[in-house]
């Protein structure tokens, strides 16, 4: 696909700004109205998908020209996604993400590139993953545990750490952690360890298709040669592009993927994994972008005039990973849950994705202290999270905003319930 | 003023960007023509094929009146014209002329105040409808949102642009809820018009002599025309509701919450007659919160447009809804307390009886109440009109009395029905009327909209020669075109309606002496291009225009 086979979207944008609002229905305040951190950090209309829309358009039919300053307004974006949802409340023709990803494409095609997306795709070239650290030590994060090497062996679940699991120091509790709860459900449980690569997915959203082609078919070798019958992740990234990417580029994936968040829920409901201990926290949860709306598997391509597109063919979020995290917060032993009023489909992004982290991270810093804020509002003792990015972004904010607000990862939390936390630190 | 070419666009001064950046900071204003473009790209509501309106040549983002006073007479000085708009929604938010600065004004965001006693809102242009109700809400009060749904700014439908609603019947239009404005002058100067409630804010009654609170707002109001409101104070209204209705799910799945106090009845009757004679009984008895006439067609195509396509091709399922329920009436009841919703529920099942309607009580009907509850109290299925073709108009926008809008409706459905049939817009099967009543339906609004897609080249070629069509009519019939806002529409029929905007620019020339404003949909004129409309159709407006013209003695005999 290119820019120009998206010219009918653009041009069916009829410049309303539903996709700068939450969903008017899901609207519950003032304060927490908005769902773009792009525009509401910039302001100016560029800065929305709507205003993005207008710039490929202009730019196709020759009323203005790509440049240094052009590009960026189209990096400055998650690619969370938001503004496709709201604008699909309404609209069955357009697909915005597409839009997005198509004008990052086109800055690439045409040079237009940031510095430090340059150097996260020189890593992965490097190194297979977009933090540039080696390789070599992408495994270390399993040593001790009884994991099947899949590059030897066979196994039933494959687990796939992701890039930010397999490095992040204040995570490697988490991803061990993530992985002893499967076994102590009594799964056979492999990883690839030094040999795991990143998924593609964060260097499609730069604008690099071919490196995400080429990660797509190193997992797909991997999957089928592990036979495993599950592909487990706790990366909710990894597991978007996994749902959504990977089919869409004709990568099918031969056997179930779960992000680890479903995996778990189901284990307690099958009485493999039991809890022991009180978790008594009043807890609100963050919506990662990649395991909701952007988390929606493939629903196929639509070949026909977008106007008769069939709801079911719609990427609106509907079919994204809502309740699964909510039920094991639900399920831990003296946890409530309470909501923020950016919830689900409509939730407000992080602020790491789409590039942002790595060449903005004022702009993530900023957008995550929204969330912050949010999550305060609600009362709650603390913000748990499914996905190592959101966690990321969201702990250092709470940090920087001297906020008393711990920020976790769910598998932390069901590592606690369960009495495995105490085990590990033994 | 030209057409919307980037032919004549030029780059801003040196100088006037400097002033410009001085005036809101370096990072709220932006020459970049890829940043300008996103205001040139205007296609709702507007009739001209191109879609893209003039690129103006900055656009700055103030975050205050103080800031915008000094955008406006950086204009002053460097030979520019400004045009303001907050929440942006129509061809009315862009620019008409060349060297044009737009006045961005979504960072002026802010609900200042919600009075509870004095049942009013302080509010700033970037406030949208559905902000204002949910912070209303929460203190048991509610808001006006207009038909253009809730995305749009408050203060701009009440100071600037029309203001019609479906709760027009309890809340009224746009302006008859101002309370007090504070307005930017297009020289710079601030004034105050109006109250924000004796003793808590300004207080600058009007008088002796003209109303300024009339020459700023009108009928339509000025679209920036005569300068930036950066303030407004607006009434609001009883919700005894509760503070907030829970809503799960965001397409057609959604589910929402319905208070108990609410009923909201879909009545039909057996012809026009009983319908006009039934709703003036319901506005006698003062019953509704908000009301409208909608037609079935105009619910399935903004809720299922799939739908509606198949019944289009199948012939007895548009008998049905051309006929069998075509005098449809929508009404949502709202009770203060479980005697007072019974009374208003007996009192409309009653007129109901008298004239032969039924209803559906559609919050006896789960699906349909969860679906439509939100959809109309809040307006949120306004934007999902784009659902059908991507784009849609609107023609003979005008205020009269409920029996006059009836007319209009239909004369608006015999035009529509001539150009489904030439492919030259999409089968809404034709009456597809926005009608909205007002003060217990003692006038009316009636718009008759048209589905069309933009990227049809047949319906592009359709656009201009219908809105001629239907200027012709409400011309032969003594109707109000749409007119305030099209230039080229004004330039036929004010000489119709005793030439009002020669009056409208004395007004201007009044407050605006470098003629800093874009007065473009305000009172300017501009010749209409009939190169598209049949020769016919053009000599008959011709005769009418002769014959309905005023000449300096008044109006025709």
């Amino acid at each position: 696909m290119a820019l120009s086979d998206y010219q009918r979207d653009m041009e069916g944008c009829s410049r309303c700004s539903s996709c700068k609002w939450v969903p008017f229905n899901q609207i519950k305040s003032w304060r927490f109205a908005k769902n773009c951190p792009s525009i509401c950090r910039y302001n100016f209309h560029a800065y929305s998908g709507s205003g993005r829309m207008i710039i490929g358009l202009s730019m196709l039919t020759g009323r203005s020209e790509l440049n240094d300053h052009v590009a960026e307004i189209v990096y400055r974006c998650q690619l969370c996604g938001a503004c496709d949802t709201a604008c699909k409340v309404y609209r069955d023709d357009i697909d915005l993400t597409e839009v997005l990803l198509e004008l990052r494409a086109h800055c690439v095609e045409q040079g237009f590139l940031m510095v430090e997306h340059m150097a996260a795709i020189d890593a992965l070239k490097r190194e297979d993953n977009v933090l540039g650290e080696p390789k070599a030590k992408r495994g270390e994060w399993a040593e001790g545990l009884p994991l099947k090497d899949i590059n030897r062996e066979r196994c039933e679940v494959l687990f796939h750490a992701g890039c930010r699991y397999s490095y992040d120091p204040d995570l490697r509790d988490t991803v061990r952690g993530a992985a002893r709860l499967l076994l102590e459900a009594g799964l056979e449980v492999g990883i690839a360890g030094a040999e795991e690569s990143c998924c593609g997915g964060r260097a499609y959203e730069l604008g690099f298709r071919g490196e995400a082609e080429n990660y797509a078919e190193d997992l797909l070798s991997r999957v089928k040669a592990s036979g495993a019958r599950i592909l487990v992740t706790p990366c909710a990234d990894g597991y978007a592009h996994f749902r959504y990417l990977y089919p869409r580029m004709g990568k099918e994936i031969p056997c179930e993927v779960l992000h680890i968040t479903q995996l778990l829920e189901r284990l307690i409901l099958e009485g493999r994994l039991r809890f022991r201990e009180e978790v008594p926290f009043l807890l609100t949860y963050h919506d990662p972008c990649h395991l909701g709306r952007m988390g929606e598997p493939f629903l196929g391509e639509w070949k026909g005039d977008k106007l008769q597109r069939p709801m079911s063919m719609k990427r609106a979020g509907r079919k994204g990973i809502y309740e699964a995290p909510r039920n094991l917060i639900r399920a831990l032993p003296g946890a409530e849950l309470v909501e923020m009023e950016r919830i689900r489909e409509y939730a407000w992004c992080c602020g790491a994705g789409g590039g942002v982290y790595e060449a903005f991270p004022d702009f993530a810093s900023w957008t995550a202290r929204e969330r912050i804020e949010e999550a305060l509002a609600t009362g709650a003792e603390g913000l748990a999270t499914a996905c190592p990015w959101c966690v990321r972004v969201l702990r250092d904010a709470a940090q920087e905003m001297g906020a008393e607000l711990p920020v976790y990862d769910l598998v932390d939390l069901v590592l606690q319930a369960a009495g495995i936390a105490e085990k590990e630190r033994v | 003023m030209t057409t919307a070419t980037l032919e004549t666009w030029k780059e801003i001064s040196e100088a006037a960007y400097r002033d410009l950046e001085n005036a809101v900071g370096a990072e709220n204003v932006s020459r970049e023509p890829a940043v300008l473009d996103g205001y040139a790209w205007q296609p709702t509501i507007n009739d001209d094929p191109a879609k893209w309106v003039k690129r103006p040549v900055a656009v700055v983002l103030p975050s205050s009146t103080e800031e915008v006073q000094e955008v406006v007479r950086a204009c002053n000085r460097h030979g520019l014209k400004f045009k303001a708009f907050s929440t942006g929604w129509g061809v009315y938010s862009g620019p008409t002329y060349d060297n044009v600065v737009q006045i961005d004004l979504r960072r002026m965001n802010r609900i200042l105040e919600i009075d509870e006693k004095n049942m009013y809102a302080l509010v700033e242009p970037y406030v949208c409808g559905a902000q204002l109700q949910a912070e209303a809400m929460k203190r048991g009060l509610n808001c006006h949102i207009i038909g253009a749904g809730p995305a749009c700014s408050p203060l701009a439908s009440a100071t600037s642009g029309w203001g019609v609603g479906w709760d027009g019947v309890y809340m009224s239009y746009g302006h008859r809820n101002l309370l007090g404005a504070e307005w930017v002058l297009p020289d710079g100067e601030v004034i105050r018009v109006g109250s924000c409630d004796s003793g808590l804010g300004w207080f600058s009654p009007d008088g002796p002599g003209p109303s300024l609170r009339g020459l700023m707002r009108g009928s339509t109001g000025a679209l920036s025309g005569l300068g930036v409101f950066t303030k407004c104070a607006l009434k609001l209204y009883p919700w005894p509701g509760p503070s907030r209705v829970n809503v799960r799910g965001l397409l057609l799945d959604a589910k929402a919450e319905i208070p108990e106090n609410v009923r909201f009845h879909l009545c039909f009757f057996p012809d026009r007659k009983r319908l006009a004679d039934a709703v003036y009984r319901v506005g006698e008895a003062e019953l509704g919160y908000l009301a409208t006439r909608t037609a079935v067609a105009a619910f399935i195509y903004t809720f299922a447009p799939h739908l509606l396509r198949r019944i289009a091709g199948t012939r007895c399922l548009r008998d049905v809804l051309s006929r069998g329920v075509k005098w449809g009436f929508v009404i949502m009841l709202v009770g203060a307390s479980e005697e007072e919703i019974a009374y208003q529920d007996a009192a409309l099942r009653r007129i109901l009886a008298d004239h032969d309607g039924l209803s559906i009580e559609a919050m006896g009907v789960p699906a349909i109440g969860s679906m439509v509850f939100m959809n109309f109290f809040r307006v949120t299925a306004i934007p999902m009109v784009f659902r059908m073709g991507g784009l849609f108009s609107t023609a003979l926008d005008r205020n009269d009395t409920w029996d006059t809008q009836l007319d209009w409706a239909e004369i608006g459905e015999s035009i529509k029905r001539k150009w489904i049939e030439r492919g030259g817009i999409l089968d809404d099967l034709a009456d597809n009327p926005f009608m909205a009543l007002y003060e217990s339906n003692m006038w009316a609004h009636c718009e008759e909209i048209f589905q069309y897609d933009a990227r049809d080249p047949k319906h592009l070629a359709s656009l201009e020669p219908m809105f001629i069509e239907f200027s012709v009519a409400a011309i032969e019939k003594c109707m109000e075109p749409l007119s305030a806002t099209d230039a080229r529409l004004r330039k036929i029929v004010s000489p119709l309606m005793g030439h009002y905007n020669e009056w409208q620019k004395k007004v201007s020339a009044m407050v605006d002496t470098n003629r800093a404003a874009d007065t473009g949909m305000y009172c300017d004129e501009v010749d209409f291009d009939f190169s598209k409309v049949e020769p016919e159709l053009k000599a008959k407006l011709d005769r009418l225009v002769e014959r309905f013209r005023w000449t300096e003695d008044g109006p025709p005999s």
